[in-house]
């Protein structure tokens, strides 16, 4: 037999053979304490993938949260929903930069993400995009605001309401567009609407000082500005420093309460969606999940072992053949297609009605413990069948295979001629090394699970992990859908993980030390 | 003479072996004739399922309408007047032949809405208008969807298994070829390559940002015209820089070689996309997409389904580089990119032709995946879409049967001519 390597599906070890840590020998404890670390840049490099892909997305998560409608009211209305939304975009951060540095130009400041509203935001943006000079356009917006208060606070009368209605409706557009022929149709619009009554004069200075502030723009434009790249250094001020760690105090209590304090103190934020702290969504949906996946796993390896060591031993039989056909036909069965074709045919009063449809059962807290378990197994029963048939049909063909190749070494013919008993041999000699491969296949097999949470959770409304994060990438909640890909990465990593310990456990050959 | 045979018989030795082995084997041949006839339903959907006639006579003049359509659909032509808004179904036709199944995927049928099935009574004007598989909750025809269906799984498992392959055989042979050792360079020429690479990104997509996007926005081809231009810009950008290096290189230490570690970068980018599983990168992928679409469906399966490939290709390439014939090349004075395009890649390509099989059917299942969860491409119809429907009607069994058994079969015989090219190609059955 080949000497085996330690090697895990994660392809760390090619990598890790690099890490320094690997050149110092270590027991089996010691082992996995530099698999721990090898784990944590992976991490953080998951963490920093995940985090700026949300961040990446488009809509404003503050403006989704206030569900408010714009650009109607009155001006104090106006103004108090602008300070709220301004306030929620400061307690979410989201007035921050990114990351640490951000590829920039000389053109674009740093100042563009405070603007609070994300259509002015892209507005600016491509004003500078356009005309490259920042101190001028920044200067135009401010008067556009001062153009915009000044109609709001304009008192309405009879003479004047239409021209008010319609100046609004202007200002609203010059917000958002950049376009030079749009605006100056849309600053001749102005113009005609204050003419349109008497009492507008302060709304038409502001309106020409605006219009004067755009020709600024435009006559001191410094394009050549965007061609210069820079470097925008912002320090621990960013959203992603501000994610991970939080903003508390390390040591002792936070007087504030406001601050957060980062993910790898446990505080994954607040769902945009329900407004609950992400943490207790999670915890909920965590134990059910792990709970499935641990039953499946036992189940998968308990079924399939035994089955694959027959196939092997009753090779070339029609039992074989047939069997294995069976297997890979099963293996090719898409779990949606049989999850929905079950609750289809047997969960329902038109056809058979063996298991409940949907749920983790209505058992109270009052009932006795022995309902409680029985209930859960109830409604557990089917998503645990229908979640464990798929891989157990992989597992036992691999573990056919992995048996077979076994049988045909030669210390298993070495066993059968000295007289042992093929019970013997099969048990005793060829057992164990055969587990190799199937261990190792366990290091892929928990991410498929984790992964196959989703379907299974959406299929039978299990309320688990995968079903926490369907829902949220539907309300495109991206606080929870980023815990939840972290937490489904720290779980795959802790399967990585078991698989190697488990794999040192059963092969004594392997060693931890680099010889 | 005899030299002759022996060379041919060398040159098509291996594939006449594979395919001799391949051969051997009946389901794998089966499927291969079952993934042809899919093919045949995906290029001719538009003939088999369509609400148009294939030929028909219309006031004495012959048409093709669905020909027509299609060129339509390009850009050629545009229908006659007289043919813009009808009811292809109810005009007075000299001579018509329609498609097997005169419906279209997303049109609804308004006489049979509320999911008929099979064998419930429809309202329709004769058998030829039956709906075989019934109809959805909309009045959609079921087989129609599942004619179009084919064409949409059959794209998405190529096309995205065309760019995983790409991008795995491209990675996973730098990986596996040179090693962390065996790619030198001069010191100066890898500072230089990695900050001109930024200075590349910056003037050909940072500082165009808003003219690719505008032009995608007009058109697909202005897009790709500003596209193109920003990779010209790109390339020269690199050229440039790689030209100043030169003059630059007289200084001893900036002209020391150092080696790049491609293996282990590379496999600590598979590592980390491993470490995160495919269904939740690809749901947080499309949580940011605003309307994912069959392109970016394509896109995100093909970005994130590459990592297979690489490290087959990687575990081959490290066997191959150590053979005979890559150090005769060596020794012939070839330069690595030539040996490793030349003669590693083509050599060790053959075993991942297993893994694009079973590939493309991991590709087809998680795009029904996505469409039964309701995140799929909006703009069409597809097999896992018509599945989810079985979920909201509890009677519909055919809206829950017959997709379902499309995806299946599809599923079924990629991965049975994977597991065919396993056996046809493991060397050690060979005599």
């Amino acid at each position: 037999m080949k000497p085996v390597e330690l090697e895990t599906k994660s392809g760390t070890t090619a990598a890790g053979k690099k890490f320094f840590l690997a050149r110092i020998s270590f027991p089996l404890f010691g082992y996995i304490l530099k698999r721990i670390f090898i784990f944590i840049p992976t991490l953080f490099i998951i963490s920093l993938l995940t985090f700026i892909l949300i961040a990446a997305a488009p809509g404003d998560p503050a403006d989704t949260m206030l569900n408010r409608s714009s650009g109607e009211g009155q001006a104090s209305d106006k103004l108090a929903t602008d300070r709220s939304y301004r306030e929620l975009r400061h307690k979410l951060g989201l007035d921050l930069p990114i990351f640490y540095l951000a590829p920039s130009n000389l053109a674009v400041s740093d100042t563009l993400i405070r603007i609070p509203i994300k259509n002015h935001r892209e507005m600016l943006d491509r004003l500078i995009y356009e005309y490259g000079n920042w101190p001028q356009i920044e200067t135009y917006y401010h008067q556009l605001k001062t153009l915009e208060f000044a109609i709001i606070s304009t008192k309405k009368d009879s003479t004047n309401a239409n021209a008010l209605i319609e100046l609004r409706n202007t200002v609203a557009k010059i917000f958002i567009h950049h376009e030079d022929e749009l605006l100056t149709t849309l600053f001749d619009d102005l113009k005609k609407n204050t003419a349109m009554a008497s009492n507008l004069v302060e709304i038409k200075i502001q309106a020409e000082a605006t219009e004067a502030a755009y020709g600024n723009i435009k006559s001191g434009a410094t394009i050549w500005k965007r061609y210069i790249p820079v470097i925008q250094w912002s320090g621990s001020h960013n959203q992603y420093h501000r994610w991970l760690f939080g903003e508390a105090k390390w040591f002792g209590t936070e007087s504030d309460p406001t601050k957060g304090s980062g993910f790898i103190r446990g505080d994954y934020g607040i769902s945009f969606f329900t407004k609950r702290p992400v943490k207790s969504v999670i915890w909920d949906g965590l134990w059910i999940t792990m709970l499935i996946s641990f039953l499946v796993i036992i189940i998968e390896y308990l079924i399939s072992i035994p089955l694959g060591i027959s196939l092997a031993v009753n090779k070339g039989t029609s039992y074989d053949s047939s069997v294995t056909v069976g297997l890979f036909l099963t293996y090719s069965l898409p779990v949606f297609w049989i999850g929905t074709m079950a609750i289809f045919f047997l969960c329902s009063p038109d056809y058979l009605e063996i298991f409940p449809p949907f749920g983790l059962g209505d058992a109270t807290w009052d009932d006795g413990f022995l309902y409680k378990l029985g209930d859960l197994a109830y409604h557990l029963a089917l998503p645990l069948i229908i979640a464990s048939y798929a891989s157990f049909a992989y597992l036992s063909r691999q573990m056919r295979g992995s048996m077979l190749t076994v049988l045909g070494q030669d210390y298993i013919r070495t066993a059968r001629a000295k007289g042992l008993p093929e019970n013997k041999v099969i048990w005793r000699h060829a057992f164990r090394n055969s587990l190799l491969p199937i261990i190792t296949i366990f290091a892929s097999f928990f991410p498929a699970l984790i992964g196959g949470s989703i379907i299974l959770e959406f299929l039978f409304t299990i309320p688990g992990l995968g079903q926490i994060t369907y829902a949220a990438v539907i309300q495109k909640d991206y606080p929870m859908i980023l815990t939840n890909t972290m937490f489904a990465a720290i779980l795959t990593l802790v399967g990585y993980l078991i698989s190697d310990i488990l794999y040192a456990v059963v092969d004594p050959r392997i060693s931890y030390s680099k010889k | 003479m005899a030299a002759d045979t022996l060379k041919s018989k060398n040159e098509q030795g291996y594939w006449a072996f594979v395919n001799k082995q391949f051969r051997k084997k009946k389901t794998a041949v089966i499927s291969l004739y079952i993934v042809i006839v899919l093919a045949v339903i995906a290029v001719f959907a538009p003939f088999l399922a369509n609400e148009k006639p294939i030929v028909c006579k219309y006031n004495g003049e012959l048409f093709f309408p669905v020909l027509k359509d299609i060129a339509v659909g390009f850009g050629i032509g545009q229908f006659q007047q007289q043919f813009q808004n009808v009811d292809w179904k109810r005009l007075n036709y000299d001579m018509v032949v329609f498609p097997p199944v005169p419906y279209l995927p997303m049109n609804q049928d308004d006489d049979n809405i509320h999911s008929k099935g099979p064998f419930d009574e429809q309202v329709v004007p004769s058998t030829r208008w039956h709906h075989w598989f019934g109809t959805d909750e909309l009045g959609r025809d079921v087989l129609s969807g599942m004619i179009h269906g084919t064409k949409i799984a059959m794209t998405v498992g190529i096309v995205s298994m065309l760019i995983a392959s790409i991008i795995g055989i491209l990675l996973g042979s730098l990986a596996g070829f040179y090693g962390d050792e065996n790619f030198q360079v001069s010191r100066i020429r890898l500072w230089g390559n990695v900050t001109f690479l930024f200075f590349a990104f910056f003037y050909s997509f940072g500082t165009r940002s808003y003219n690719i996007t505008d032009a995608l926005g007009k058109s697909l081809g202005e897009g790709f015209f500003q596209l193109f231009i920003s990779l010209l810009i790109f390339l020269s950008v690199m050229v440039i820089g790689n030209l100043m290096v030169i003059p630059l290189k007289r200084i001893p230490f900036l002209a020391k070689q150092v080696a790049v570690p491609f293996d282990l970068i590379i496999m600590r980018v598979i590592e980390v996309l491993n470490s995160i599983p495919t269904l939740f990168l690809i749901l947080l992928i499309i949580s940011i997409v605003r309307k994912p679409n069959l392109y970016v469906i394509m896109a995100i399966i093909g970005l994130t389904g590459w990592t297979g490939i690489a490290r087959f290709i990687r575990a081959e390439l490290l066997k191959v580089r150590n053979l005979e014939y890559i150090e005769a090349a060596n020794s012939l004075g070839f330069s690595n990119a030539y040996i490793l395009f030349r003669h590693a890649i083509p050599n060790a390509l053959s075993p991942v032709l297993i893994s694009i099989a079973f590939g493309i059917a991991g590709a087809i299942l998680t795009e029904s995946t996505l469409s039964f969860l309701g995140l799929g491409p909006a703009d069409t119809v597809t097999w896992g879409q018509l599945l989810s429907y079985a979920r909201q009607i509890p009677q519909a069994w055919w809206l829950a049967i017959f997709p379902g058994f499309a995806i299946f079969i599809t599923v079924t015989t990629f991965n049975l001519i994977g597991d065919g090219l396993t056996d046809a190609m493991d060397p050690r059955l060979k005599q």
